[in-house]
């Protein structure tokens, strides 16, 4: 992006924000961060095989510092409500330059008309009962565990919501403008929720029609069983589901990219899941889940099969670059799916001790027995959050989350909200 | 026998009047001591809270927004900067939580609204009556350092579950019923926080300006819940529904 294009798009994100901040009565709000994420680059996998054979053949994202400045701002224009949230970001990669950026995470008007809620514009709308993962998520489809929590950028969309005492019904039209070949979160699709209260159960039902997915039918549950327990638990069944699939999966070199973008058949995905909190604020948390949208375990083991065949073809006097260049390929299967594996086990450990917050959490694969651990501690005050973190990939050599590019990750974040 | 009747009817007459507190109906004195705190049966109530250290220093200052409303129902809107946001609804045993981050009603236990030095319950729950059962101890001194003020001592029992206390034990003024201590014991039946009630106008109280609560079970730190402004209000009824938690209710 060209310093003119950026600077424009940084103002136009705050000017949006500054329009709605000035309206009579706005509540504005915001927050200034800074972040540092250190990552530690795997010596093991294909993309790390590929950089052995052919120095920079396959990158990877490198350490970086960011500062972000969000701002808030929420208003009442006669019948309406407008809401916008706005960050403006400046990006320094190690050894790379500084870039800056800017966008708008929300821009909406809401209102009501017919005893039915309305909203217009770019909004978030997060769906379903998990933590780990979200089968039913159906319009945000929020990218889970991410390293750090930032401010999700919610999708176009135009919404209608219909409220009770216990019951809510949702109907949303996400991407309505975006182009029929559109994908994944860009795709154009009809989405509904109907909830019901039904005193220590809260019951969801979802349906959904993308323009290429198809349709899908979910249902969750969140029950309250004792004081301390909360269970829950969420079904989807989809007809598609966007994917990407290797049109070689033998020990063949590739003159292109194999990996291309695929609509599979239909698939289920599941998750069962509780939280228990003891008096002494300490918190535990276990899911498990099942994906049918990630590769599966045969897809997985011609992957590795495929992996330990390409060096191969350098004692056969192939160019270094082609061998590199199919290694760096594969590394296109960790963007399959948000799950790497069909199966997971998540456990989470945390504790809220007056302004700190240490938590440890943990994602298990049955499959390879591979895991991430998560160790992070939060500080709130007043107006300052701290927070720092580190991830690292376990498991044996073979396991999947040890292919992966980047091995260990640390952070620290620092947070002044007004 | 007529005089062995009457003997005995003015033995219990006597009985009654030698103690008249102890024959009062405890639901009456825990509805008169909740006036006190909520003036109307729906109320917006502004609240400040601070966390004092041990030494006196302010350690953390929190702002909320509460629509408290009947039938044990609460909406808690956080206003500092550093949980601006964030949202608690409480309907009788259930409860919400909406993190600004997601913008996605969670279901929380009663558990886990335990949180922090002054936790949701303190701030958004101002009814001791319908949530507890009990018993008038007797008339004590109002304060453990034998004040010459007299109190009723009630010994109160949740009686349904999802209260932040299991058990109270609250002194409130002999003559006007208003709230003066409490001593709060959690599920385990620990001694969790000691609260005193300050009151308008120590002569004539017509309500409680502030509850300073001290924690009894880690730090020692006190937190002073002040109700900066109340008004009645009552909040239409979609407000009061777990989904609508990702909407706007200030600016709706």
């Amino acid at each position: 992006m060209s310093t003119f294009l950026m600077r424009r798009s940084v103002l136009a994100a705050l000017g949006a924000c500054a329009l709605v901040g000035m309206a009579h009565g706005a509540e504005v709000s915001g927050q200034v961060r800074a972040a540092w994420v250190d990552r530690q680059v795997a010596d093991a996998g294909p993309l790390a095989q590929a950089n052995q054979i052919q120095p920079g053949s396959a990158s990877s994202e490198p350490s970086a510092g960011t500062a972000q400045a969000e701002l808030r701002a929420s208003a009442k224009a006669g019948p309406l409500t407008l809401h916008a949230v706005a960050t403006a970001q400046a990006r320094s990669p190690q050894g790379g330059t500084t870039t800056s950026d800017g966008w708008i995470n929300e821009a909406y008007a809401s209102g009501q008309a017919l005893g039915w809620q309305w909203s217009a514009g770019k909004k978030v709308v997060s769906w379903d009962v998990g933590y780990g993962f979200r089968p039913n998520d159906m319009v945000q489809q929020e990218v889970r565990r991410t390293l750090a929590s930032e401010a999700l950028t919610g999708k176009p969309l135009l919404m209608a919501e219909h409220f009770d005492a216990d019951t809510a019904w949702s109907l949303v039209w996400v991407n309505p403008l975006e182009a029929q070949s559109n994908t994944g979160a860009k795709e154009a699709a009809l989405a509904a929720r109907v909830y019901r209260r039904a005193g220590a159960v809260d019951w969801h039902g979802f349906a959904r029609h993308g323009e290429h997915t198809g349709a899908s039918l979910g249902v969750a549950a969140s029950w309250v069983a004792t004081d301390a327990l909360e269970l829950h638990a969420s079904l989807r069944s989809y007809q598609h589901a966007n994917s990407l699939a290797s049109s070689n999966t033998g020990t063949s070199l590739s003159p292109t990219n194999p990996w291309q973008a695929t609509r599979t058949g239909a698939g289920q995905q599941w998750l069962v899941g509780g939280t228990w909190t003891h008096e002494s604020q300490i918190g535990v948390m276990v899911e498990a889940w099942h994906d049918d949208t990630a590769l599966s375990d045969a897809q997985w083991n011609d992957w590795a099969a495929r992996n330990q065949a390409l060096p191969l073809w350098l004692t056969r006097r192939v160019p270094a670059s082609a061998v590199a260049g199919n290694l760096a390929w594969q590394g296109h299967a960790f963007g399959a799916s948000t799950n790497l594996r069909q199966d997971n086990v998540f456990v989470r450990l945390s504790w809220q001790h007056e302004r700190w917050q240490p938590a440890l959490d943990v994602l298990y694969h049955p499959a390879d027995q591979g895991c991430v651990t998560t160790a992070s501690l939060l500080w709130s005050g007043d107006h300052v959050k701290l927070e720092a973190g580190l991830r690292t990939h376990g498991g044996p050599d073979s396991a999947i989350v040890r292919q992966v590019p980047v091995q260990r990750q640390g952070y620290v974040v620092a947070t002044w909200a007004f | 026998m007529n005089h062995f009747y009457k003997t005995l009817a003015a033995l219990a007459v006597a009985a009654a009047t030698a103690t008249p507190a102890l024959a009062q109906d405890i639901n009456t004195l825990l509805k008169t001591a909740d006036r006190y705190r909520m003036s109307a049966e729906n109320l917006q109530v502004d609240t400040q809270v601070t966390v004092l250290n041990t030494d006196g220093s302010t350690d953390k200052e929190r702002r909320y927004t509460v629509f408290a409303q009947s039938d044990r129902k609460s909406l808690v809107l956080m206003q500092s900067p550093v949980e601006k946001g964030q949202k608690v609804l409480m309907l009788a045993d259930d409860f919400w939580l909406l993190m600004p981050n997601t913008q996605r009603p969670m279901r929380i236990t009663p558990m886990q609204k335990l949180l922090g030095d002054a936790s949701t319950g303190d701030i958004a729950t101002m009814n001791w009556a319908g949530d507890y059962t009990g018993t008038v101890v007797g008339e004590e001194p109002c304060t453990p350092d034998n004040s010459k003020a007299t109190c009723l001592h009630l010994s109160l029992q949740a009686s349904r579950k999802g209260v932040t206390y299991q058990r109270i034990e609250l002194w409130i003024g002999k003559t006007r019923h208003e709230p003066v201590r409490a001593d709060l014991f959690v599920q385990s039946d620990k001694l969790a926080k000691q609260a005193r009630f300050v009151m308008d106008k120590p002569t004539n109280p017509t309500t409680v300006s502030e509850m300073v609560l001290v924690d009894q079970l880690s730090n020692k730190k006190e937190t002073r819940i002040k109700y900066l402004a109340r008004k009645d209000r009552t909040v239409p009824a979609e407000w009061l529904n777990p989904m609508f938690l990702a909407r706007n209710p200030s600016l709706e």
